[in-house]
């Protein structure tokens, strides 16, 4: 199995004359071969009613039948061919302005890519975009070339945003549901394979689906193909990271992958494309100029002789452990699939990034339990990997370098133009700073003009609390202070620190609201010195409100928070909170936001905790704000 | 272009629709131009092909693939390395796994028949022989097989689309050895020519059965590999008498004293090759010296080196050898297996 990209070095560009005329004469073949067959269409219907002369079946209605038959039925099915073609000529040509031609900045060769925004997002695939830098030149069917920016990047699932530049009317693809795509399907894939349009009128190659939901392992690279689609339309050298089309164009997949072996690096009938629907999950996170990681579950399995999917071994630091999950129970379902093998397993695992918290149920001898676990990242790269050799895109090394140009380690030259340039920002751990900086500025803006009548953040808040739901009696007062987070519950005392806060400091009915309020002043307090580091780290399905949320990631010392931001709400929704590995996070919801005595603060705040993930929600009574002590002001 | 093809492709099939229609009126429907269709209908032939696993190495795959041929768990697929290994399994469509024998071969027919270890109460999917047709060039056809081993376990195989191009008598060859079968087969324009989709299954878009996926080769005259499957009307009577128990052919498979080879002389003057003299019957192929900056240097072999396969072919003798490369033309390369103080080692070698 390998990667394809196509550099086009200057040998093949003076290759391109003699490829149009070998065009050109294949063009003819099948002109005369349609010729041919039209031929033998026009003979069909006359020797048809030849055939029926000669076969006369007894009986004068069934003969009528017959003929009508014969004379009608020809011509529907001939209809319905030309309407066949005239309307994939249609959707060709409605898809075609969506293909983009990548290349690196010297126009040198590279792959192919498909927009998804009238503002050029555009998506490709890592091993394309690696070998062209941080800016790139892109082209479109309407024959001209764009600049384009490097945005976000997701080397294990070999997939790469960038972004064109120059207009706000893209063309862009319109996704499909990869899910419901079928073994036999008829697709197309676009691209530009060996370079061949130099105008980027894009190739279309025809086949059909031959399996789905296929594992490829990542061959002696970090690359891995889950959960993908096989076709048998001709992938080639330059298709990398076109997009695949079913028949209707719709976009479902993006084509990055084919198996090889005796013929070398050219079309096998065997290809694989990144199903839309994983990308579908990594799209946001991308946008926040991150490098995307994908996850591990933290626990093994295997498929038994019974056709049984059993835990191998498990972490026993891991969010699974604590569910409950121990070697040899039986794994039923993740992330809403059944599993029927361990093939399952790593194809479900694979289609979703990093972080994802995801449902799994399973099977042991107490009965059937539901639970779910975070994601833990994989390769935690800091820097856009390298990739293997035979992987990577570069065009071929002139160490004579003729052109005298010097190429930066970013890959840019001298003649990238500042408006360009600021278009990157380079940090470690992101792909593009400068886009994070939109993203997250874009959600801490908002909060941040909500809660400007919070007042001095200096200010102690005494808030009383009961719970909202019959259950042990509860009541009690939280004392938010700069300095330390207090509370008194059924008359029984916590206190914690803020700058060294201790699980054990928590009180074991409401584990995880000490932490939680700590850190909820500090996010309220709209300062961000209050956090070591802040970054918008994309979209995910939260569980378990079931909906779409935007995530803030916020770390304070080794305190790592996820706040979720719905779109109706510049406040957050929820908080997870992870005080260290191995130990169960703090995970909060809030809801129906107030504005009581100044302070802006939820009705209702939600805990969920322990192996049950059991959710308790607490009704917040009165909220007073106490001027800030002498001993909080003076403080440094 | 594209569009010529696939508009020249849906006239075929137009015109099959016609045939069709014409001969059985109450099979009228759309599903002829529509895959979607035909893969509702084709799911159930998926269940018909086995995953079968054996020894491999060098350039020899370890995997391949059989079509059930009865419900008690009867396999056929291409006689080829794979089945000479000695240890084969065999996981079906649903994912059960089970050991393998050799029930009979036929070296005419190119023809293995296996017979999976059941237990009583086991049954199989399997495709009905007597069902199988015989359709013109032209023929859309769908081709199932476990290629590159794409699929795993209870995973169904790979599914490729193509035309019957002709119908011919196949002459081919893999290094000496020459296709056998003299009656025509069926090349198609879908590439079946894979690793490990030898012995899977070719039907038309409505799943009738009609050939077996041929052996990764060449064309003899072209040198360029070959899709090819074998229709199953040709294959039926003799899997019918494997199956009935008795032998077919029995012929063994490389006796043939007349091939061409290369002479002592060419050998050394062409590769810069001495062999170990051919003294007794069977010699093995032990390299004697190897000229300073021949190809044969070049390329790494060294003198006490033992060929011990040209590309997936095993070497019997120095004869064999000298037959084998005789096979290839110039500017062919070779992938040599050797073994050299115990060692298999390979070695790429370029035919001068």
């Amino acid at each position: 199995m390998s990667c394809f990209d196509q550099h086009s070095p200057k040998t093949n560009r003076s290759c391109l004359p003699g490829r149009t005329s070998q065009l050109a004469a294949t063009c003819d073949q099948s002109t005369s071969l349609k010729r041919q067959l039209d031929a033998v269409e026009r003979t069909c219907v006359p020797w048809r009613f030849a055939l029926l002369r000669k076969s006369r079946p007894a009986g004068g209605t069934y003969l009528l039948l017959l003929f009508l038959f014969a004379t009608i039925t020809p011509a529907n099915a001939q209809q319905t061919v030309l309407e066949r073609e005239a309307a994939r000529v249609e959707t060709l040509r409605r898809i075609s302005p969506s293909i983009v031609c990548v290349m690196d900045p010297k126009g040198q060769g590279g792959g192919s890519g498909v927009l998804i925004s009238a503002d050029g997002y555009a998506i490709s695939n890592y091993h394309v975009t690696s070998g062209s830098g941080t800016f790139m030149k892109c082209g479109l069917s309407d024959g001209k070339l764009y600049d384009a920016v490097i945005v976000g990047i997701d080397p294990t699932g070999d997939i790469a945003l960038i972004q064109l530049q120059g207009r706000t009317d893209f063309s862009f693809a319109i996704p499909g549901d990869s899910d419901q795509v079928q073994v036999g399907d008829e697709v197309m894939a676009l691209g530009n394979p060996f370079l061949l349009a130099s105008d980027f009128t894009p190739t279309v190659t025809y086949g059909i689906v031959s399996g789905v939901r296929r594992y490829q392992y990542p061959a002696n690279t970090f690359l891995e193909y889950t959960d993908c689609i096989q076709i048998d339309a001709s992938i080639n050298p330059g298709n990398s990271g076109g997009p695949l089309f079913d028949i209707e164009g719709r976009w479902i997949g993006i084509n990055g992958r084919a198996s090889f072996e005796k013929r070398g690096r050219v079309n096998s009938g065997a290809a694989y494309a990144i199903s839309v629907n994983q990308i579908q999950k990594f799209i946001e996170h991308l946008k926040c100029g991150l490098i995307v990681d994908h996850g591990i579950a933290e626990f093994t399995v295997a498929t038994s002789d019974a056709g049984e999917v059993t835990v191998a071994q498990v972490s026993a630091l891991s969010d699974a452990y604590r569910r409950g999950l121990r070697p040899g129970v039986q794994v039923l379902s993740f992330a809403g699939r059944l599993l029927t093998s361990a093939n399952d397993f790593q194809n479900v695992l694979g289609i979703f990034p990093e972080g994802t918290r995801l449902p799994l149920t399973w099977r042991d001898q107490d009965g059937l339990h539901e639970g779910t676990i975070r994601l833990r990242p994989l390769h935690a790269f800091q820097k856009a990997p390298e990739l293997p050799e035979e992987r990577q895109q570069r065009p071929p090394q002139d160490p004579e370098n003729p052109d005298g140009e010097e190429i930066k380690p970013d890959g840019t030259t001298e003649d990238v133009p500042a408006s360009l340039k600021s278009l990157f920002v380079a940090r470690d751990g992101f792909c593009n700073y400068y886009f994070n900086d939109i993203q997250r500025l874009r959600l801490l803006t908002a909060l941040k003009e909500r809660v400007a009548s919070n007042g001095d953040p200096k200010s102690v808040w005494v808030i009383a609390f009961s719970p909202s739901e019959p259950g042990p009696p509860l009541s009690g007062e939280l004392t938010i202070a700069p300095s330390a987070v207090g509370m008194n519950l059924n008359n029984r005392p916590f206190l914690q620190s803020t700058s060294d806060p201790q699980v054990d400091e928590e009180s074991p009915q409401l584990p995880g609201l000490l932490i939680a309020m700590n850190q909820l002043r500090r996010l309220l307090s709209g300062d961000a010195a209050e956090f070591t580091e802040q970054q918008a780290a994309g979209r995910t399905f939260h569980l378990p409100l079931e909906k779409d949320v935007h995530v803030l990631l916020t770390r304070e010392g080794v305190r790592t928070c996820r706040w979720y931001f719905d779109e109706s709400s510049a406040l957050p929704i929820g908080v997870d909170i992870e005080y260290a590995q191995g130990i169960d996070e703090a995970r909060l919801l809030f809801a129906d936001w107030t504005d009581r005595n100044g302070a802006v603060f939820p009705s209702r705040i939600g805990l969920i905790s322990g192996a049950q993930e059991d959710l308790r929600w607490l009704n917040i009574g009165n909220l007073t704000v106490n001027k800030p002590s002498a001993t909080e002001t003076t403080k440094p | 272009m594209n569009t010529c093809v696939t508009h020249a492709f849906e006239r075929v099939r137009w015109t099959s629709l016609i045939l069709t229609l014409l001969f059985v009126s109450d099979k009228c429907s759309a599903s002829q131009s529509d895959f979607r269709a035909t893969a509702e209908v084709l799911k159930s032939q998926q269940q018909t092909i086995v995953k079968l696993f054996g020894a491999g190495g060098g350039s020899l795959d370890s995997y391949g693939t059989g079509t059930l041929v009865s419900g008690d768990g009867h396999v056929v697929t291409v006689w080829n390395h794979l089945i000479s290994t000695g240890y084969l399994t065999a996981v079906t469509a649903d994912g059960r796994k089970f050991t393998v024998d050799v029930v009979g071969t036929s070296t005419e027919y190119d023809l293995a028949l296996l017979k999976l270890s059941s237990e009583p109460g086991d049954s199989f999917s399997y495709i009905d022989l007597s069902k199988a047709r015989n359709p013109e060039p032209g023929t859309p056809v769908l081709a199932f097989s476990n290629m590159f081993h794409v699929a795993t376990g209870n995973e169904p195989v790979s599914l490729v689309h193509g035309v019957i191009a002709a119908k011919i008598p196949l002459e081919a060859t893999q290094g000496r050895w020459k296709f056998p079968l003299k009656s025509p087969v069926w090349l198609v324009d879908a590439i079946t020519n894979n690793s490990g989709a030898a012995g899977g299954l070719l039907t038309d878009t409505e799943g009738t059965p009609i050939g077996l996926i041929g052996r990764e080769i060449r064309h003899s005259a072209s040198r360029t590999w070959v899709n090819y499957a074998v229709p199953l009307t040709t294959l039926k009577p003799v899997i019918e008498t494997l199956l009935s128990g008795k032998k077919v052919d029995s012929r063994p498979k490389d006796a043939d004293a007349n091939a061409p080879m290369l002479s002592d002389q060419q050998l050394t003057a062409r590769f810069g090759l001495t062999m170990l003299p051919n003294v007794v019957e069977r010699t093995p192929a032990w390299i004697d010296t190897v000229a300073k900056d021949s190809i044969a240097a070049k390329c790494g072999l060294q003198r006490g080196d033992l060929i011990v396969l040209v590309n997936d072919a095993v070497i019997t003798s120095v004869t064999d050898f000298q037959q084998q490369l005789a096979a290839f033309r110039s500017g062919e390369k070779v992938a040599l297996t050797i073994n050299r103080e115990q060692q298999l080692l390979p070695v790429d070698l370029q035919i001068p």
